[in-house]
């Protein structure tokens, strides 16, 4: 095809022709009109009055699109430095709203919700953060963070009423540390969220945290600043409060692509004596769901997330899945006459439990998981249900945008993408109801810091098994879930999504109690970044 | 201007080149890691061909596919305009197909297909680019032939 094949188009003849086509656009742009064609009547006036209309209808459909595109680029822009309750917009959940509105101006600071500032710790340890190089006990060698030289860090053991004292200390970390309590109910300011709860410890830093173990059950600690990194590199450790002595505490970890559980990729022999119930205390530390497979004996499932189900049943032909940073504890007993029970992790990590040198049956992949909703039966439940001061909902989606000038395709909560996120508004007792939905496409681990919440049904369908307490509870695609919990810990409080790379992408969303504020920043000094 | 369209053809045909050579880097290298036992769950890193398509497919090509769009209006090429925003229009398509494909991953044949189409109307938009001007040169317009001008939707 020809030029002339196009009768849309004809090679123009100003301004010198050819390829002179970007002085044309220029001088147009100007509003110089082109040289007439010679000859030219009334037609050629009209065509060229056309040409000069459809000229600038291009230009100024460009300018719209690239405008357009420009602001939301620039809109999307966060700042570098900014307070966590500045951001976002507030829901009430159609309970009471503040008559000065969404102002925590003079509010409490939360860096006085400290737990007991006196008393002899009853557990005291000090952990220092180092950024090094290190081998699993597995033997190989991996860089990224430590705890006391370890990864995971040291296991610490508590009972219920103990104060418990942790000295953080920075040795080599650059970005900074911070250590979170995952699911433990901590006062606000011991959470350990870089930004909104304390500033990130830089190298050279110390930092205590002092509370009373209230809770009996399976808990861990990570760290809240930068974790998508520091997690994923090895910046956590086990707490567990009110185990027996014969509990195994197994932290489930990807290092540089290896699975491992107790820090060791592989096989891992446990002895345990033949006949006798052993508690697996499994923590998923990843950022994914951990589907595990039991063989060589039925076993129960007797905790989720530090607390314990209600008439839990044998299970032979299920699996479970835990989301990512909830915990699952699990009763085995290694058969009496002989062998050895295995806890499949998949990706070729695995426990082995039973006496020293009986064989466990190779892993079976079941088809099926258990369900949290039906399983165990019903039981006593220490929360009021019959009204809700505040009913919210967390929508999860994905939308095109721009994220901190970043085109994509991200995650968005209610329909805003981060920064513009809600912030949940309670006062101190409201009971409160969460409808959290997911239209993403992925399944994703909300977790809400600083609290437990009783799962009420899922798509409309009421739980009928043990009372289901989590605070990491995977929503998947498709799903909705109704859970409910008492706001009785004042302060500002994560409420994310527990896949850490996805919190980086901005699914993070606060509950704030009313008259609380924080003198802490994202960025600022201390680079607080907390996700 | 119509060079400038010329070379953004041209851009957007070898970026649909980069990513089929990165892709398939990627893939290979996802096979050589899972025969070493590797698994691959939501920790695992995505290796260089992936961050490389990523960054290519959802940043460089849109915005070249946008600027080529807007300086089709310019650049006075026959047939331009329009073979310009069907290639901003499959570019959207890609990105939409590749997101669909995560979930339904035999969608990403249609994904692989889309490309061709990409660099193939990208290409003939800087053929038609490239033999306008030599024709310009070689034989100059009729003036004051019947000239419709550039119209939008052309």
């Amino acid at each position: 095809m020809t030029a002339l094949d196009d009768p849309a188009e004809q090679v123009p003849t100003s301004a010198g022709g050819d390829n002179h086509a970007l002085s044309t656009a220029v001088d147009d742009a100007a509003g110089t009109p082109p040289a007439p064609a010679p000859g030219g009547a009334e037609a050629a006036g009209r065509r060229s009055w056309v040409r000069h209309l459809t000229r600038w209808g291009a230009i100024g459909l460009s300018l719209v699109l690239v405008g357009t595109l420009g602001y939301l680029w620039f809109d999307s822009r966060v700042p570098s430095t900014y307070s966590v309750i500045d951001m976002g917009y507030a829901d009430y959940g159609g309970g009471a709203v503040p008559l000065a509105g969404h102002q925590h101006a003079g509010g409490v600071s939360v860096s006085t919700l400290t737990g007991p500032a006196t008393g002899t710790p009853a557990v005291a340890v000090t952990l220092t953060a180092r950024k090094e190089s290190f081998t699993l006990a597995s033997g190989e060698r991996v860089d990224g963070y430590t705890l006391n030289h370890a990864s995971p860090g040291p296991e610490i053991r508590a009972r219920v009423g103990d104060l418990v004292q942790v000295d953080l200390v920075n040795e080599s970390v650059p970005d900074g540390v911070a250590l979170h309590w995952h699911g433990v109910r901590v006062p606000n300011a011991e959470d350990g969220v870089a930004g909104v709860t304390q500033d990130a410890v830089p190298v050279g830093g110390r930092h205590t945290y002092r509370f009373v173990a209230q809770d009996a059950g399976t808990y861990w600690y990570h760290s809240h600043q930068v974790s998508h990194e520091q997690v994923k590199g090895g910046l956590f450790g086990a707490l567990v409060v009110d185990p027996s002595p014969a509990d195994l505490v197994l932290p489930v970890h990807t290092y540089d692509g290896r699975r491992t559980v107790q820090g060791a990729s592989g096989e891992r022999r446990l002895p345990a004596p033949a006949g006798v119930p052993a508690r697996l205390r499994l923590i998923n530390t990843d950022n994914g769901p951990l589907r595990l497979s039991v063989t060589g004996a039925p076993y129960r499932v007797v905790a989720v997330d530090g607390h314990d189900l209600h008439g839990p049943t044998d299970i032979s032909d299920r699996g479970v899945v835990i989301a990512a940073g909830g915990r699952v504890d699990l009763s085995v007993t290694p058969p009496a006459g002989g062998g050895a029970v295995r806890v499949d992790l998949g990706a070729g990590s695995s426990v082995v439990v039973g006496p020293a040198g009986a064989s466990a049956p190779a892993a079976v992949t079941p088809a099926a998981v258990v369900d949290l909703l039906s399983y165990g039966t019903r039981g006593p439940v220490d929360l009021d249900l019959s009204h809700f001061d505040r009913d919210f909902t967390l929508s999860i989606g994905r939308s095109p945008g721009f994220l901190d000038g970043r085109p994509g395709l991200w995650w968005t909560m209610n329909g805003h993408l981060y920064p513009d996120v809600p912030m949940f508004m309670v006062r101190t007792g409201d009971i409160v109801k969460m409808t959290i939905s997911n239209d993403s496409g992925e399944v994703h681990p909300m977790h809400l810091h600083g609290h437990v919440a009783l799962v009420l049904s899922r798509n409309g369908v009421p739980s009928s098994g043990s009372p289901w307490w989590t605070d990491s509870l995977d929503v998947d695609d498709g799903e909705s879930y109704v859970i409910a919990f008492k706001a009785d810990n004042p302060g500002i409080w994560l409420d994310h999504c527990h896949n850490l790379p996805h919190a980086t992408d901005g699914m993070i969303a606060h509950l704030a109690y009313e008259g609380y504020t924080t003198p802490y920043v994202i960025g600022g000094k201390a680079d607080n970044a907390p996700e | 201007m119509r060079s400038l369209y010329l070379w953004l053809s041209r851009l957007i045909a070898l970026g649909v080149v980069v990513q089929v050579l990165v892709i398939a880097w990627s893939a290979f290298d996802i096979f050589n890691k899972a025969n070493d036992g590797v698994p691959f769950t939501e920790d695992t890193d995505a290796n260089a061909g992936q961050l490389v398509h990523s960054a290519v497919g959802m940043m460089v090509i849109p915005a070249l596919a946008l600027i080529f769009g807007i300086v089709s209006f310019f650049a006075k090429v026959p047939g331009g305009i329009g073979r310009a925003w069907i290639t901003v229009g499959l570019v959207v398509l890609q990105i939409v197909l590749a997101f669909v494909s995560f979930d339904a991953p035999v969608v990403g044949m249609l994904h692989a297909l889309n490309a061709f189409a990409i660099a193939g109307v990208a290409g003939v938009a800087g053929a038609r680019a490239s033999r306008a001007a030599r024709s310009d040169t070689s034989v100059a317009a009729p003036v004051g032939s019947s000239d419709p001008g550039v119209t939008a939707g052309a």
